[in-house]
């Protein structure tokens, strides 16, 4: 990547940027080590159910007296290793669309970007609900769904980018020495679109853990007893006058995961933005 | 323009083709006998199976069976409900009209409430523009279905006389209709009101900027003058061109703000669908709902093309 570790210094130098870089990394943490701090989203102690917030239990009780802060953990779990997937899933297909599609034209780029628009006339939601109805409901068939509608943001993004970076003298360089098209798309290209790439990925972030709990909610995500945020508020809706904590906790989470990969997006944008335009203030410089 | 409208339109007909075929093979890569979903539970006979598959047309080729129901969608027959064994075309439409419904009274409060924040942010700047951006942030990361839940937990805590998941069809009664529309389609404005506000921003500062408004200000017309006739009616066409696009948006939102809000439209069908597996039923929503975004996104760019005369398509 280019120029990677100054991107980083230059987002930690924003406030909003580095609080939601905060927020995230101690949401990481603990997911990933949510065994070893003894969280325990599933034992019950029904003598304890719907219990407001206490020393105890910090965020609470459900209705079966399940501590309501594990399943929030277990639940950034579920929702960040769905969405990590689903992204992953969708740049594997995507990036080498985009990078075909805008490299060699013609036919491949209308068949691929066709298919593109056919994505994008149906809005996500509906489509991953389609693929569910015909999958069932599994973790992996949340992971495919919310996948493939992020398939067009990746395609379209690389796209874009190939046919601005083909008129580049360094791209033309390596085709006129005879570089094979294989070479110049992922040795050249690619490696110059990281940065773009990486915006679409943190905007995606936020788009698929959107998506996922949005499939929990309406009860068709990741099945139970797995612990979702979606699925939390989906029952939580039921006790929302006896325990209003209980749906509002996960859906603070999950605001403010989304919050987050939103404001970094944002900040990258700008960044990589100031910078395009530096290297076009030094390349009229130079010429 | 009416050349330019065919082309527009021609240029549709590869991606309705390809989201046909999506609808088609989908739900034909249902794991397992598509007879046995038909009818709906697996102790069925041989011989009543294979009436099921006669009926349907699977014991025709593949292309021969896209073909037909192909044919049979532009007809208007979208096929039988699995459920009800009535067409599901009869089942979609009066739904169709509740979204349609829901979707425009969104639409509009996104308007009013993006065009107001965008503008007041363009030309307060200063705190204003600060306070509006802050808000426009958070609220985009509030999901709708969390808006909505929220929306219900505080009316039921403070106005309890408001009645919600009361659904009141138009006919039966056309004010008690329209408010008991209020607080879903309000929940469903938010995040495309951030969309309108963010882009209303954009254009006002960028018409601001033109040459032909310091000359309007320089031959001495006031700034409320400048406002009406320049700067708002110069930055509409891109914004009302954003609230088109929202479409897919609004659709995609509606499945959850519905089944919330227990309104009988198309999303709540499409979740019922879900829940019976009811296959055809799926399949003519994903068809109907793609065919509404195009046309919606064509219809956009036309619009903008007739009041923007540099356009071309």
């Amino acid at each position: 990547m280019r120029g990677g570790a100054r991107i980083l210094r230059e987002l930690v130098r924003r406030k909003g940027a580095l609080l939601s870089l905060a927020f995230l990394a101690v949401l990481v943490l603990l997911a990933v080590f949510a065994v070893a701090l003894g969280f325990d989203p599933v034992k019950q102690n029904i003598l304890h159910s719907l219990e407001a917030p206490s020393r105890a239990y910090w965020f609470g009780t459900d209705e079966l007296g399940r501590d309501i802060l594990s399943r929030v953990v277990y639940g950034a779990r579920t929702s960040l290793m769905t969405a990590g997937g689903a992204v992953v899933l969708a740049g594997v297909i995507g990036v080498p669309m985009g990078l075909v599609a805008g490299f060699f034209g013609g036919w491949r780029d209308a068949v691929l970007m066709r298919a593109v628009d056919v994505l994008l006339a149906l809005p996500a939601i509906l489509f991953a609900l389609a693929l569910i109805a015909v999958f069932g409901r599994s973790q992996g068939a949340a992971m495919l769904a919310v996948g493939i509608t992020g398939i067009p943001g990746f395609a379209r993004i690389v796209r874009a980018q190939v046919l601005s970076l083909r008129q580049r003298d360094f791209v033309v360089a390596v085709e006129a020495f005879g570089g094979s098209s294989g070479y110049s798309m992922f040795r050249t290209i690619l490696p110059n679109s990281w940065n773009q790439i990486l915006v679409q990925v943190v905007v995606l972030c936020s788009i698929a853990i959107l998506l996922e709990a949005a499939l929990a909610f309406l009860g068709v995500g990741v099945p139970p007893p797995t612990p979702s945020w979606g699925e939390m508020l989906r029952t939580g809706k039921s006790y929302l006058h006896e325990a209003p904590y209980y749906a509002i906790l996960p859906g603070l989470a999950l605001t403010l995961t989304i919050l987050s990969f939103d404001t970094i997006g944002r900040s990258l944008t700008a960044i990589l933005e100031n910078e395009d335009a530096a290297v076009t203030r030094a390349e009229g410089v130079a010429s | 323009m009416r050349r330019m409208i065919l082309v527009r339109l021609a240029l549709t007909l590869p991606i309705l083709f390809g989201v046909s075929i999506a609808a088609f093979v989908l739900m034909r890569a249902l794991p397992g006998d598509f007879a046995v979903a038909a009818a709906g539970t697996t102790s069925v006979s041989p011989e009543a199976l294979a009436a099921i598959r006669a009926n349907l047309g699977l014991d025709q080729p593949v292309w021969v069976q896209y073909l037909a129901w192909l044919q049979g969608a532009m007809t208007g027959d979208l096929g039988t409900s699995f459920v009800t064994k009535r067409p599901v075309v009869g089942e979609i439409l009066p739904r169709l009209a509740v979204t349609a419904e829901l979707t425009l009274i969104a639409a509009t409060m996104a308007l009013l409430m993006g065009a107001v924040t965008g503008l007041a942010s363009a030309r307060l700047r200063g705190s204003v523009d600060w306070v509006v951006r802050l808000y426009n942030g958070f609220v985009l990361a509030v999901p709708n279905f969390v808006v909505a839940t929220l929306i219900v937990l505080l009316a039921g805590l403070y106005f309890p006389q408001i009645r919600l998941f009361n659904y009141v069809p138009f006919f039966t009664d056309p004010l008690e209709n329209l408010t008991s529309l209020i607080l879903p389609a309000f929940s469903l404005s938010l995040a495309v009101s951030v969309t309108i506000s963010e882009n209303t921003r954009a254009a006002v500062l960028e018409v601001a900027g033109q040459d032909y408004v310091m000359v309007a200000r320089a031959k001495g017309l006031g700034p409320g003058k400048v406002l009406r006739s320049y700067l708002i009616r110069n930055a509409l066409t891109p914004v009302i061109t954003i609230t088109g696009l929202q479409v897919a948006t609004l659709l995609g939102g509606s499945i959850l703000i519905e089944t919330i809000f227990a309104i009988p439209g198309m999303g709540q069908y499409l979740y019922d669908s879900i829940t019976s597996r009811d296959y055809p039923a799926i399949q003519a929503i994903v068809l109907v709902t793609a065919i509404i975004v195009i046309l919606v996104n064509v219809a956009v760019d036309i619009a903008y093309a007739r009041a923007d005369a540099r356009v071309e398509l």
